[in-house]
């Protein structure tokens, strides 16, 4: 491991695990040079929910860093540099059938052990704090400090303030190291080789290809939808609602009939421009190009169902991103084994606004040989064998 | 459902062309309009009991001509419905105005005749109600059959600004002024060039009668460069070629700068039918050259669509090389007299996207960032085309700009900051509820 400060470092990919790390490893005085295949926030950043949440999280490692990730969203809120780009909000989780019922009780009884701030809201009183709602609904949890954060505007505010200057439309072919060595002195480009002292690598779903990661990175797609702007509906909206099946679909259901599996979940969030969002799907494939109407009519379907006033609203816009999610559920967040000046951050699956930030912190300080501020034990590459690197 | 094999969307000049040489070979054809007739923007009929306004003798006989034509093919028309996509799965999305559902659609070809749309340089002001395009108030007129009331002032640039003075003057009321960037009158070479093409020429020499007759001044070399709101009026500040700047009060303004593709949102051509149908351009939608560039084009995809392949069509691709000529021709001859651009001097709190309130100085700030932005991070970070309309205001006009601003940055499109998404229009969102899935009815 490396005790001492590098001096430069080359930054793979600049969604917001990358931007994050280029900009707290500037802060440190560190010259970055941060690579992009095509352009910041072009993938699933730029193409993300934004939920700054632990809300559907279960206790674990993940909740940990969840909790982590939004406490930095609001000190970096408070010290200014996400002043207007984070809006604090409550998560409603909202059960409209007794199945759902008993699982978010259960589910706000373990948020609750892990010391986040919750409170059950019964019908009627569901009913006063938010009455665009359906009747359909039972009751709901209400997750206190929670927010949102736009994934492109995050990482331009990043960029911007730390002063670094993308190198786009540069893609990284492989690492080079010392002859023999375990340590990376450069990275091949199409406009060759470029030297820094430590490599962090961050390129989601493209992270496979560089590091032989193919069997344990998995492309999953989202479908999401922006509203026009309705602010009387939307400043009626106490906070973003997550549909209580959420909790029950997360992870794709395969769809049988020889289709890509595909699971829905409801997410609305008022967006702080008085529009809506509204998402998504979970589709284990890659294609990011298109919406299809069945999953678009479904998730309105059901987000009418939960606010019947979405009725009367035009939508404005459909798009898809593709997530970089890992086998086991797990980020990868780490020094990549056998290469002692490597490391890794992806495979965030739907978190990675939620936990960019803080990764970028984590990432700034295990280049420069501390103990990361969190756990990121259970995160470690090392857990699969035979990472190997292409280089 | 029963699937046409071919779907026209548009019934303008292109679309009814398209699809009557589409039905002529027998397969299924039908035809999406989003309005209760047909026509399009350039032939569009007046609204039931009003006198039609006074059209030129070539555009009165194309139409008989191509409505006659239509009719007697009997070509079914969903009239009211609005075309909204194709969809990941190869559905064509239409949402039906009349029942307030969205259908989705599987014909084996598609052809995308949406038309054009006027092109509007930012002014200083231009976001005022009350200031909209000069196509607008001719389109007006041509339903209502009579004039904008109050005193207007027309300005911008091309043919279009002295067709509407001359259809205001017949209707009672002509403009004030037509304000003109270019000089047709200073551009001799394009000018003797039009004699090749004796119906437009013809059809202008008309509206430039009309124009003498009620003593319309035509400012040419001019623009206007200002509108300021005085009470319940405007005051439009108008430089001409020498510098001079003299004030109007009125209390309407068309704009005009041209006609564009109205192609925003619009999913690519293709000819293979990879997962979903053939899909086709024609008319402006595809290159804006007007009416009778669009009927041949309309035709030329019509054959295309019956053969899903690429084929030549002799005699219609002469008429669309005719109609470029022509309308290039036009474009010099009303080029700004002093070789600059409506964009060149634009304040920096000149109004950029009238949907999100960006200013020109928004777009500058970007663009002198040292790394060249993308269309899409301009987008994304400037909210610049990602409003209501779609883009539709401001998009080629930021494209433009960006361009200006920065010109070694690699150049970017309207297209890379609308992108191709579907919905192309907004649609609400209880329309697409009732949408008829049919992903397991093909099985």
């Amino acid at each position: 491991m490396q005790t001492r400060t590098p001096s430069t470092v080359i930054v793979v990919g600049s969604g917001i695990v990358g931007a994050a790390t280029a900009y707290f490893l500037a802060k440190r005085g560190v010259a970055v040079q941060l690579l992009d295949a095509t352009a910041p926030a072009a993938e699933a950043t730029g193409a993300a929910d934004g939920a700054v949440s632990v809300a559907s999280k279960r206790p674990g490692p993940m909740m940990q860093a969840a909790l982590a990730g939004v406490e930095l969203y609001r000190n970096l809120a408070k010290a200014g540099l996400f002043a207007d780009v984070f809006k604090s909000r409550s998560t409603f989780i909202v059960a409209s059938s007794d199945e759902e019922c008993s699982v978010l009780t259960s589910h706000a009884d373990a948020l609750a052990g892990a010391g986040v701030r919750v409170e059950r809201l019964g019908a009627a009183m569901l009913r006063e704090r938010f009455p665009a709602l359906s009747s359909n609904a039972m009751m709901a949890v209400e997750v206190h400090d929670e927010g949102h954060a736009i994934g492109y505007q995050i990482v331009h505010r990043l960029l911007t303030a730390s002063g670094t200057i993308v190198a786009r439309r540069t893609p990284v072919e492989g690492l080079v190291r010392a002859s023999g060595g375990s340590r990376v002195v450069a990275v091949a480009t199409p406009q060759g080789n470029l030297q820094a002292d430590a490599v962090v690598i961050a390129a989601g779903n493209g992270s496979g290809k560089l590091l032989g990661l193919e069997q344990i990175l998995t492309p999953r797609k989202g479908q999401l939808l922006i509203t026009e702007r309705v602010p009387p509906l939307n400043a009626a909206m106490a906070g973003s609602i997550m549909s209580g099946r959420y909790l029950l679909s997360k992870g794709s259901q395969p769809a049988g009939n020889g289709k890509p599996a595909r699971g829905l979940g409801l997410v609305i969030d008022p967006l702080s421009t008085g529009q809506f969002l509204i998402g998504g799907t979970r589709e284990d494939h890659g294609d990011r190009q298109t919406n299809d109407i069945d999953a678009v009519s479904r998730i309105l379907a059901d987000a009418v169902a939960l606010v019947p006033e979405l009725a009367a609203v035009r939508l404005l816009r459909s798009f898809a991103g593709v997530r970089t999610a890992v086998t086991d559920g797990l980020p990868l967040v780490g020094r990549i084994p056998g290469l002692e000046n490597a490391y890794v951050a992806t495979g965030f699956e739907g978190d990675g606004i939620c936990l960019g930030p803080i990764t970028g912190k984590v990432m700034s300080e295990l280049v420069c040989g501390e103990s990361p501020c969190i756990d990121i034990a259970p995160f470690n590459p090392a857990r699969f064998d035979g990472l190997g690197v292409a280089a | 459902m029963r699937d046409p094999d071919i779907l026209v969307i548009g019934g303008g000049p292109a679309g009814m062309s398209a699809a009557l040489e589409a039905a002529r070979s027998g397969l299924a054809v039908e035809l999406v309009e989003q309005r209760e007739s047909l026509g399009g923007a350039i032939y569009r009929q007046p609204i039931e009991g009003v006198q039609v306004i006074p059209q030129s003798a070539g555009a009165r006989g194309r139409w008989a001509a191509l409505s006659q034509a239509f009719s007697k093919a009997a070509i079914p028309v969903r009239f009211g419905s609005v075309f909204l996509g194709v969809d990941g799965h190869g559905y064509v999305l239409v949402e039906n105005r009349q029942n307030g559902l969205v259908e989705c659609l599987s014909p084996r070809a598609v052809v995308l005749a949406t038309g054009a749309v006027e092109h509007v340089h930012p002014r200083p002001g231009w976001q005022f109600a009350g200031v909209s395009t000069a196509g607008g108030l001719q389109v007006m007129m041509k339903e209502t059959g009579t004039a904008p009331r109050g005193s207007v002032l027309l300005a911008g640039s091309g043919p279009l600004l002295i067709a509407v003075a001359a259809q205001m003057a017949r209707l009672g009321n002509p403009p004030l002024a037509i304000v003109e960037s270019g000089d047709p009158y200073r551009r001799i070479m394009p000018g003797l060039s039009m004699l090749g093409f004796p119906k437009l020429l013809a059809e202008a020499l008309g509206y430039l009668k009309d124009i003498h007759l009620h003593r319309i001044p035509w400012l040419r070399g001019s623009r206007l460069v200002r509108i300021e709101r005085q009470g319940e009026r405007f005051s439009a500040v108008v430089r001409a070629g020498d510098g001079s700047q003299s004030t109007f009060v009125c209390d309407r303004i068309g704009l005009h700068d041209g006609i564009r593709p109205n192609d925003y949102g619009l999913p690519q051509a293709s000819s293979e039918a990879a997962a979903g149908p053939v899909i086709l351009r024609a008319g402006d939608c595809r290159e804006a050259l007007g009416a009778i560039a669009a009927e041949a084009d309309g035709r030329r995809a019509g054959r295309l669509a019956i053969q899903g392949v690429a084929a030549s069509a002799a005699d219609d691709i002469g008429k669309i090389d005719r109609q470029r000529r022509a309308q290039a021709l036009l474009a010099r001859l009303f080029a700004p007299v002093d070789d600059r651009s409506a964009l060149d001097e634009l304040a920096d709190d000149t109004l950029l996207c009238r949907c999100e309130g960006k200013t020109v100085g928004d777009l500058r700030n970007l663009c002198q960032r040292v790394d060249s932005l993308t269309g899409r991070e301009v987008k994304h970070n400037g909210r610049f085309a990602m409003g209501a309309c779609q883009g539709r205001f401001c998009a080629a006009n930021t494209a433009a700009l960006m361009a200006r601003f920065k010109p070694e940055a690699p150049a970017s499109s309207a297209a890379d900051l609308t992108g191709r998404r579907w919905p192309v229009r907004p649609v609400s969102i209880g329309a697409l509820v009732r949408a008829a899935s049919r992903d397991n009815d093909t099985q």
